[in-house]
């Protein structure tokens, strides 16, 4: 057959035939690519993020040094280093005046990641340093500046060495590593490490040596070290670098995902309705070629090839749809995004031209691939009924196929699985239920007046393919509303989880005498702050008469481990108990308050018998009860609560956290400047990023959404139209017996919301089954029901069939009857 | 040559069986052109369409050049179409995505002609519609969309043409203009014409009419 399956494509184009099926296609392959290049970047530039908090790709952290060999396999494999050693350690200015100081020696190429800022004088303005002090040089926190009463180019000295103060040290990329460090911070170089003499075997030291490489190399590397690391020698990677921002990116994350798979649902069955209501406009077309004498095996070779072509345009369609999706997202938002985002590579084009492939193949295919045999007998008598009645097998594959992809999309089997039981559910309850309700809407019309009667007789003729419709909307609005309740319940509890006013400052080392006048102070400036708390520094030795081992002597997460304990008559807000009771207040029993994961670490229960260390003395307690407490919420968190009267004769320091607007930040040096000796740790900053990502992501989502509405729209409109051409004609028939344009819109009107209530009834249930699924095994949150979206899934569904259905019926009344007829 | 013998269709209805045709004798000779004349619902169509090899009989026998159609299967029966047989209809079938000269060119594509688009053009040109070739049905008159039929048909030069109720959509003055123009055709190319129609004026200008009734062949008078 000479006739190209181009030229057959390009007259269907024409004729207005493949608008919906190529839309869908690059509906589908456009999503699929977009949001897969829009995650992977994004993913990419959260890891670089995470490697900034971490200085570098990979840490080895340990309490002495390395063995050589492994930097030398380090510097094989191509990975660069640095190191850095950090310990407590006395600084000196003069004879008298010196301050226990946290001192951080660092190589020439610290930092690998992020960056180190510093300041020409106390407090300076912040510049960049493209590295740390050179030797024989310090930079010293600015609170040391006024502790230690110097100024830059004064010296100072640690243990044996004498150094210059060069600069204030501001921030450093890895901060947070050492959240409650020892006390201000000391910045000199590694190599003059030796000549202070401070650094000796058994010291108290943490050394860190960083790696940065190609994923490839660190993986490498990683493979080569884990065999090696011996206990107290722990291997750092992205993952445990920011886990309060993770998990609100793994659930936007599980939201894209979820979205892109539910997106391909609905493009696939917007292709099948497509496919199929292009196959039964082909049936007369092939018809006529086949009494002109084509056989079947070329008609199936003509739209094999067809569809091929079809899906080779629409996957580069859809792939420069979803590159420019996603750019134009980037684009956007670029000045917001603390980082660049990465690149995606090619494999989201990949996934999108696989998705491309399995839906032509699974959807497309099976309704044209029956076109073959259609009988040449149509020519002659038009009525011949179409052989478009799908099999069972077609929804297998369909099914299968639509599993499989979002499996391969997701690569997730409870996400995959919770979208298919609702899916499920839509599917054999609808074709149960609108099958008995559309029978109910037949006796009920049949009482009521002339336009009510003709809508619910055509529901009733049509009953099969109603029900079939009824359940091909249901779907779709049930995806849609599935989508809508996760991002409403993913972004309400970011917004709870960060709300205005959080605290973004912590105080910690506050002496007792100074409680009072801080809280004053803090008072007279209108600065809210949480309780202040005691806080205590003690051990835990051993349980129920069992010494826990030593760190170094066990993998396990249970050995001697040092904590902070507070003190508290009440149960603190926020704390929830999970089991066990609360103290009366003034209670002098020793009983002790474990929160819920450090119990699980050591495997505590209510009742064991637990004894601490403080400074040198020995403190028993009975645990009286386990606790759970929002780690999130950024306000003084303890994992061991006392009763004041067992912890008052420990020394205490307290510590608060409080809010301070970015505007009285200079409220900080006045503060600073009176209690030098406390520390202020601010996060701000750090929040400041969490929110910022936190709202590029919701708006990603916000607009991920919007794309999966339009893919909800056009398979409404694939559906509906699939049905329009056999009510044409009967509306065509009406008019020419003379009924009026009110009537005939009246009954369309009344038919198509019909089916889009029942629609929306059974979308909402299903909707409620997949989110109850999806928020208790898969982002695991808490499910609440949602009444709001009840009256929201039945009235949209009702409206929206409604209105699209006369829309697309429309001509039946704008152009007279013969044409109408003549059309079809 | 077409013959007929014995030819039998049956369709399941309800339960039971309707008897369409009822055991037919035909011979048709080669050139010759003959109309079968019949009230409607008497089979006309469907033995048109067993003779055309577009559906296939419940018994006996249809040769046409000298191949039993009823040894084939359908997809040897459309090659067969495709070397021997033309058809006209009633409603004229022409692909509306196509226009006149490629609906012209389709049957010419699929024999794999490489001149396809030469005869097209020239028959075109013989209907008259050689300044149309460009033109979508739709923006054709029936009787002009019904030439388009009539070229596509003798472009392929088949040895039997068959055409169903040729005239039935149209005015009786471009009904005319058709008739003439079929068997003129039909006279130049020497092809073989079979014709279902009510209409006595087309059933006059055949050589040859038979009168189906029920499914029973009831007179074949030469003219």
């Amino acid at each position: 057959m000479s006739m190209t399956a181009t030229k057959m494509l390009a007259r269907d184009w024409r004729g207005g035939e493949l608008g919906v099926l190529v839309a869908a296609l690059v509906l589908a392959v456009g999503l699929v690519s977009g949001i897969s290049a829009f995650t992977a970047r994004l993913q990419t530039a959260l890891e670089q993020e995470s490697h900034r908090f971490l200085a570098a790709d990979q840490v080895i952290r340990s309490g002495g040094e390395i063995p050589r060999a492994w930097g030398e396999v380090a510097a094989e494999q191509g990975l660069d280093q640095a190191q850095t050693l950090t310990f407590p350690s006395m600084v000196y200015a003069g004879e008298d005046t010196m301050y226990l100081a946290s001192v951080k020696a660092v190589s020439d190429s610290y930092p690998l990641r992020g960056e180190l800022t510093y300041a020409t004088g106390a407090y300076g303005e912040v510049l960049v340093a493209p590295r740390g002090p050179g030797t024989g040089k310090v930079w010293l926190d600015s609170r040391l500046f006024a502790l230690l009463n110097v100024e830059v180019g004064d010296p100072v000295s640690i243990g044996e060495m004498q150094f210059t103060v060069a600069a204030a040290a501001r921030t450093e990329p890895d901060q947070g590593a050492s959240f409650f460090g020892f006390g201000p911070r000391v910045l000199m170089h590694m190599d003059d490490i030796p000549a202070t003499g401070t650094v000796q075997p058994g010291s108290r030291v943490e050394y860190r040596y960083l790696f940065r490489g190609k994923p490839a190399q660190l993986t490498a590397f990683e493979k080569y070290l884990k065999p090696r690391l011996e206990p107290g020698q722990t291997l750092i990677d992205i993952e445990d670098g920011q886990p309060g921002i993770g998990s609100a990116l793994n659930r936007a994350e599980q939201f894209l995902l979820l979205a892109g798979s539910l997106g391909v649902v609905l493009a696939a069955v917007a292709i099948a309705l497509a496919a199929r209501r292009f196959s039964q406009r082909h049936y007369d077309y092939v018809a006529i070629m086949k009494s002109l004498g084509a056989t079947s095996g070329a008609i199936n070779r003509l739209y094999g090839r067809s569809l091929l072509l079809l899906g080779a345009i629409a996957t580069l369609g859809g792939c420069v749809t979803g590159w420019a999706m996603q750019e134009l997202f980037f684009e956007l938002f670029a000045d917001q995004l603390p980082v660049q985002p990465g690149s995606s590579g090619s494999r989201p084009y990949v996934t999108g031209g696989v998705t491309a492939l399995t839906c032509l193949l699974c959807f497309a295919w099976p309704p044209l691939y029956r076109l073959g045999q259609a009988s040449p007998l149509r020519v002659l008598r038009r009525d011949m009924p179409l052989e478009t009645r799908q099999s069972l097998a077609d929804y297998a594959l369909g099914l299968i196929a639509v599993s499989l992809l979002m499996w391969w999309y997701s690569q997730d089997w409870k996400l995959t699985l919770a979208v298919m039981a609702g899916l499920a559910v839509t599917v054999i309850l609808g074709l149960g239920l609108a099958l008995t309700l559309l029978r109910g809407g037949r006796l009920l019309g049949m009482s009521a007046g002339s336009i009510w009667r003709l809508a619910l007789a055509g529901i009733q003729r049509r009953g099969t393919a109603n029900a079939l419709q009824v359940v091909i909307f249901a779907m779709a609005i049930m995806l849609l509303l599935v989508l809508l309740l996760v991002r409403t319940s993913l972004i309400d509890e970011w917004q709870t989880q960060l709300p205005e006013g959080t605290p973004n400052h912590f105080i910690i080392n506050i002496a007792a005498d100074q409680v009072a006048p801080i809280e004053a102070m803090l008072d007279a400036n209108g600065i809210t702050s949480e309780a202040l708390y005691p806080m205590i520094r003690g051990r835990v030795m051993s349980i129920n008469g069992e010494d826990l081992p030593r760190m170094e002597d066990t993998d396990s997460e249970r050995y001697q481990r040092g904590s902070n304990f507070t003190w508290s008559d009440l149960q603190p807000p926020g704390n929830t108990l999970l089991s066990g009771q609360w103290w009366p207040p003034g209670t002098t029993q020793p009983l002790v308050s474990v929160e819920a994961s450090f119990a699980e670490r050591f495997e505590l229960e209510v009742d064991d018998k637990v004894e601490f260390l403080v400074g040198a003395t020995p403190l028993s307690a009975q645990v009286s009860s386990i606790r759970e407490l929002e780690w999130q919420s950024l306000k003084p968190n303890f994992f061991l609560i006392f009763p004041p009267a067992v912890l008052a004769n420990y020394p205490a320091t307290f510590m608060t956290s409080f809010h301070l607007e970015a505007e009285n930040k200079a409220f900080l040096n006045r503060f600073v400047h009176r209690y030098p000796t406390v520390t202020v740790i601010e996060i701000d900053a750090v929040m400041g990023q969490i929110r910022s990502i936190v709202s590029q992501v919701s708006a990603a989502i916000e607009l991920v959404l919007g794309v999966i509405l339009a893919a909800g729209a056009l398979v409404l409109i694939a559906g509906v139209q699939a049905s329009v051409d056999e009510r044409m004609a009967e509306s065509a028939i009406l008019r020419t017996l003379g009924a009026r344009r009110n009537l005939i819109l009246g009954g369309l009107w009344i038919e198509f919301s019909a089916i889009g209530l029942f629609a929306g009834l059974l979308a909402t249930l299903a909707a409620e089954l997949s989110f109850y699924i999806l928020q208790t095994y898969v982002l695991e949150m808490v499910y609440s029901p949602t009444p709001w979206v009840w009256p929201l899934g039945v009235f949209s569904g009702m409206l929206l069939i409604g209105c699209l259905g006369v829309f697309s019926c429309r001509k039946v009344v704008s152009s007279p009857p013969l044409a109408v007829l003549r059309e079809l | 040559m077409i013959k007929v013998e014995n030819l039998q269709k049956r369709v399941p209805m309800a339960g039971s069986e309707l008897e369409i045709l009822k055991g037919i004798d035909l011979q048709i000779k080669p050139g010759e052109s003959i109309a079968i004349i019949g009230a409607s619902g008497s089979g006309k169509s469907t033995l048109l369409g067993l003779l055309a090899g577009l559906d296939e009989a419940s018994g006996g026998r249809v040769i046409v050049e000298g191949t039993d159609l009823s040894e084939l299967d359908e997809d040897q029966r459309a090659l067969f179409r495709a070397d021997h047989v033309g058809f006209v209809f009633q409603s004229f079938q022409l692909l509306p995505a196509l226009t006149a000269l490629e609906n012209v060119m389709l049957p010419l594509e699929l024999k794999g002609q490489v001149d396809a688009r030469q005869q097209a053009e020239y028959y075109l040109g013989r209907v008259e519609l050689g300044v149309r070739l460009d033109h979508y049905p739709r923006q054709m008159s029936g009787g002009e969309q019904q030439r388009v039929a009539i070229a596509r048909a003798f472009a392929a030069k088949p040895a039997i043409l068959f055409a169903d109720e040729p005239t039935g959509n149209l005015d009786t003055g471009t009904g005319g203009h058709i008739i003439d123009l079929l068997f003129e055709l039909n006279q130049q190319e020497g092809t073989t014409l079979v014709l279902v129609t009510h209409e006595k004026r087309l059933a006059d200008r055949c050589q040859r009419r038979v009168y189906l009734d029920a499914g029973e062949l009831v007179t074949g008078a030469a003219s």
